[in-house]
């Protein structure tokens, strides 16, 4: 079953944003006939109003699933399965054209020429600005001025069309028609090709590893795989091209001699070491610009117009060639679309980093599988599950290992005969630690359950000690001004903060992640507790009094009822805190937990299994909060009534 | 000191910057790089070498994880990465990202795992280390350098506590002794774990074993093919900045300062450092069968299980150095 739906996860896709379609569209319809209905007896801000539309939910989650479908390529992959395929042939395409482009218009707004010239030529105004007067002799000067100009006139006889030699001009033609009979065959379509069985062997898109397949499935693929091929090679042809003009030859000799001349001059070692540096500082910068122009990669502009225009027939017959999966990509794949690296193609933009709804759920059945020998769990520890518990564990947890150094007398030693004869002492430190069999209780295991167990104590922890600090801080004169300068200084530190300081105090077992989570859901719960004590209205505690109430009855019956709308709230709060914390918590030690498998899938970028645990800790977040208002509703009912 | 063409360089740079209405081009080249990581290239980083071999402008961006090195990439933020781990590099590539391998940046000792003082356990015993605890980064070159012991002696790493800690938490749980082996990378934790601990192979034993590690210089697909020749310019002022680096007081003085160490650390630091010329790195790593393929390879397989090391292999491409 499991396997059938992960096979056919595109059909289940399909078949799942229509049905979730149809209900967004239909929840909005009922809730319009709802709201109809109840418009007229209702009052402006009556609580009793957000009582219900269950129906406004069903909208926010499929409006939800639905953006989540569509920026992740979810509904791509489902209506379009071979999409990114045949996109991935194009990227090749693309790819293979790329150097060609970059030194055109067409690619990059002006000729790559055109930035070579000019960025040079800005250069060299500057060095003939900057040359230093009192480094060089008069006769230098006028010699490294010459040369400036000498070089400058490198990139003026380039530039000029009518000194582009013959095979120059033949070898940019020839690449010019190579482009223009690419494009004609792009134009002729696919016609009978047919892919390779190689390629059709290949895993689909996302089921595997390897995200997009690279061999071309369909012909329309085919046809653009063999385009990309001829195009590299094309692409190979142009960078070799080069504009050897004769004039510059000559002057790139001279220049080089000349340049080795000043060289020279400078290595003489008659200059001091400061006049050395200068003079070779200069004479580099001069010679990096030279360097950067003897290799003839300067065109005139006009010779490279009829490449240009060959590039842009290109890609109108490419874009021809694709016909309807331009308008996919623009309506179905959001961001700049399936790029092509050298092993496989890779998704651009949001489906990077966003995986698609279903291939989380797979990952996450996959974690959630418990036969860890099989590959379910994670790093070799399942999700969610349970184990036998060995109950002298617990006890061991709960005996301190030094009662057994207290008991009179000393550990046993191993006797002559090589044997050991354990006493008293030995059994009581073997239970201390555990090492006794008391039974086994079945218990929850996994990674779940640790950060479960984490948030649970420290939650527990800070409601059984906060709420009743935050009580007496509302109403005794003593607590308020003892603890409030604690618990403020320390409130307002993030919780990260202290993480350091908790590795070092309480080690790496789960006490330190459950003190830090504690101290989260602390500070909470004494704000909370007190701001209820201090809120009870004054005349319900005078009427209890004059009725002749104890204190601690005052304390029971008045005060801890008409704060618990506060403390409630103060447990929803510190619950969604304590999550929140839980992943910076299970950073300082981690072995176990949902933060961890966040933190190492992090640093493997694996997008998937951190929403997968993004996803569970919302849950688990929204499981609580669901309980926590069962919780409110059933002891608090009057809240809101009075 | 600044010489003279320098400054007037900076002024009329900047002059230029406002007044000239020449060509506007956004051809930036944006470069990666580490901090606390003493690459003898920094020191042409600060003169502005790169900036006038490319001739265009380098801005250089430091990061703190080759993780978010290659994110940035993959963004569009950064062409080049310096010194990227291989460990990254090679989860990158993995995911799929289109990043090539085109030098290595720095050869250097494999990172220590350092053992407690109080547990007299070395490479002679190193299997008693079976059952014991022990602080990984997971998923870094420390832990490859980890499985890597670990498999030399024989240690069963299933029988291993492996705790992910970060070095700096790392080295504060080894000394206090909640963890009875810490593998650390970084001047400061490794400096740390040796105060408390020892680590479980020499230098020498390392060199022996052929455990080691490097760093990569990767660069974007689309940067490579769009701009062979800056990506040329660059390896080449690289190459000019190792060759050049002789290890003088003021070399040392400005390596400190841009790598944002004290001189006496990232000299300790930089003397640990091999770095191959161009000519080694074509003879010995990118050649037919050559190391990087081989490591970037074995690393794919320890991390991921399911890696494919000829798939790997493509992405690396030598002829920059050329």
């Amino acid at each position: 079953m499991f396997e059938w739906l992960s096979e056919n996860r595109a059909i289940v896709a399909a078949v799942l944003i229509i049905v979730m379609f149809g209900l967004f569209v239909w929840s909005i319809v009922v809730g319009r006939k709802q709201a109809k209905l109840k418009a007229n007896d209702e009052v402006f801000g009556d609580p009793v109003r957000t009582k219900g539309g269950w129906y406004w939910a069903v909208t926010g989650v499929t409006a939800l699933m639905l953006v989540w479908f569509y920026y992740s390529w979810g509904m791509a992959r489902a209506y379009f399965p071979n999409a990114a395929n045949e996109m991935c042939q194009i990227a090749k395409l693309e790819e293979a054209v790329s150097p060609i482009k970059a030194a055109l218009p067409i690619g990059s707004r002006y000729y790559k020429s055109t930035l070579l010239a000019s960025r040079n030529s800005d250069q060299l105004e500057e060095l003939l600005v900057q040359l230093p007067a009192t480094v060089f002799t008069d006769g230098e000067k006028t010699e490294l001025q010459d040369l400036i100009i000498q070089i400058r006139a490198l990139i003026a006889n380039s530039s000029n069309p009518e000194n582009l030699n013959q095979q120059s001009k033949d070898e940019l033609v020839g690449l010019s028609q190579r482009l223009n009979e690419l494009s004609s065959f792009l134009e002729a379509g696919p016609g009978d090709m047919t892919p390779s069985a190689e390629a059709l062997a290949q895993p689909r898109w996302g089921t595997t590893f390897t995200e997009i397949p690279i061999l071309p499935i369909t012909s329309k693929g085919m046809l653009f795989d063999a385009a990309s091929v001829e195009a590299a090679e094309i692409a190979g042809t142009f960078n070799k091209v080069r504009n050897r003009v004769p004039e510059n030859g000559r002057l790139i000799e001279d220049i080089k001699e000349r340049i080795e001349a000043i060289k020279e001059t400078n290595a003489s070692g008659s200059f001091d070491e400061q006049v050395t540096a200068d003079r070779e500082d200069y004479v580099k910068a001069v010679e990096r610009i030279f360097k950067r122009l003897d290799d003839g990669l300067i065109f005139p502009a006009a010779a490279l117009a009829d490449v240009n225009s060959a590039i842009a027939e290109l890609d109108d017959a490419s874009h021809a060639a694709q016909g309807g999966l331009t308008t996919a990509d623009a309506l179905l794949f959001p961001g700049p679309g399936i790029v092509k690296s050298k092993t496989q193609c890779t998704e651009q933009g949001s489906a990077r980093w966003l995986p698609k709804p279903t291939d989380v759920v797979a990952t996450f059945m996959r974690l959630a599988n418990p036969d860890v020998e099989d590959g379910g769990g994670y790093r070799g520890f399942p999700l969610l599950w349970w184990d036998w518990l060995p109950v002298s564990n617990v006890v061991a947890f709960f005996v301190p290992d030094w009662i057994a150094d207290a008991w009179p007398g000393e550990y046993a030693s191993h006797g002559p005969d090589g044997t050991i004869t354990p006493n008293f002492k030995d059994k009581l430190l073997a239970f201390a630690q555990g090492d006794v069999n008391l039974g086994h209780v079945p218990m929850l295991d996994g990674h779940i359950w640790d950060s479960l167990f984490r948030v649970l104590v420290a939650l527990a922890l800070g409601i059984f000690l906060g709420v009743p600090l935050g009580l007496f801080m509302g109403v005794s004169r003593f607590f308020k001004s003892f603890f409030d300068p604690l618990i403020e200084l320390y409130r307002p530190v993030p919780p990260l903060a202290w993480a350091p300081l908790i590795l070092t105090i309480f080690g790496i077992q789960d006490d330190g992640k459950i003190f830090l989570l504690f101290m989260v859901a602390f500070a909470i719960m004494v704000i909370s507790a007190r701001t209820g004590a201090s809120g009870v209205q004054l005349t319900k505690i005078r009427a209890s009094h004059s009725l002749g109430a104890t204190d601690r009855q005052i304390m029971w019956n008045v005060i801890l009822p008409n704060a618990l709308p506060e403390i409630l709230t103060g447990i929803r709060i510190a619950v969604g805190v304590c999550w929140g914390t839980l992943v910076a918590a299970e950073m300082l030690a981690g072995t176990t937990g949902v933060g961890f498998i966040e933190n190492i899938a992090r640093t493997v970028s694996d997008y998937e299994l951190i929403w997968v645990t993004i996803l569970i800790m919302g849950v688990l977040g929204l499981i609580f909060d669901l309980i926590m208002r069962w919780i409110i509703q059933k002891t608090i009912p009057w809240r809101g009534m009075g | 000191m600044i010489s003279m063409v320098k400054k007037a360089a900076l002024a009329s740079a900047s002059a230029m910057f406002c007044l000239a209405p020449g060509i506007s081009q956004a051809d930036d080249v944006n470069v990666a790089f580490f901090l606390e990581w003493a690459t003898p290239n920094l020191i042409a980083k600060t003169d502005g070498s790169y900036a006038d071999a490319m001739g265009v402008d380098v801005n250089w961006v430091d990061f703190t994880t080759g993780t978010a090195m290659t994110e940035a990439m993959l963004a569009g933020d950064i062409d080049i990465s310096y010194s990227q781990g291989l460990a990254p590099f090679v989860t990158a590539i993995q995911q799929g990202a289109p990043l090539k391998m085109i030098g290595i940046a720095v050869v250097y000792e494999a990172n220590d795992c350092f053992v407690h003082n109080g547990l007299g356990i070395d490479g002679s015993n190193a299997s008693e280390l079976e059952g014991k605890t022990v602080a990984v980064p997971l998923n870094t070159m420390a832990d490859f350098a980890f499985r890597s012991y670990m498999s030399h002696y024989g240690v069963d790493i299933s029988t291993m506590n492996i705790v992910d800690q970060a070095p700096p938490d790392g080295a504060k749980s080894l000394a206090d002794g909640a963890v009875d082996m810490a593998c650390l990378f970084g001047g400061i934790a490794s400096a740390a774990g040796a105060e408390v601990g020892t680590p479980i192979m020499t230098s020498a034993e390392k060199v022996e074993a052929g455990i080691g590690s490097f760093d990569v210089i990767s660069v974007t697909e689309k940067f490579a093919t769009e701009n062979p020749e800056l990506v040329k310019a660059f390896m080449e002022a690289t190459e000019e900045a190792n060759s050049g680096f002789q290890g003088t007081d003021e070399e040392h003085a400005k390596l400190a300062e841009a790598s944002g160490m004290s001189v006496e650390n990232s000299r300790t630091q930089v003397s640990g450092f091999i770095i191959p010329s161009a000519a080694e790195q074509l003879e010995k790593y990118f050649g037919e069968g050559g190391l990087a393929a081989s490591a970037a390879a074995s690393l794919g397989l320890v991390f991921q299980g399911d890696s494919d090391g000829s798939m790997i292999a493509k992405t690396i491409d030598g002829s920059f150095l050329e």
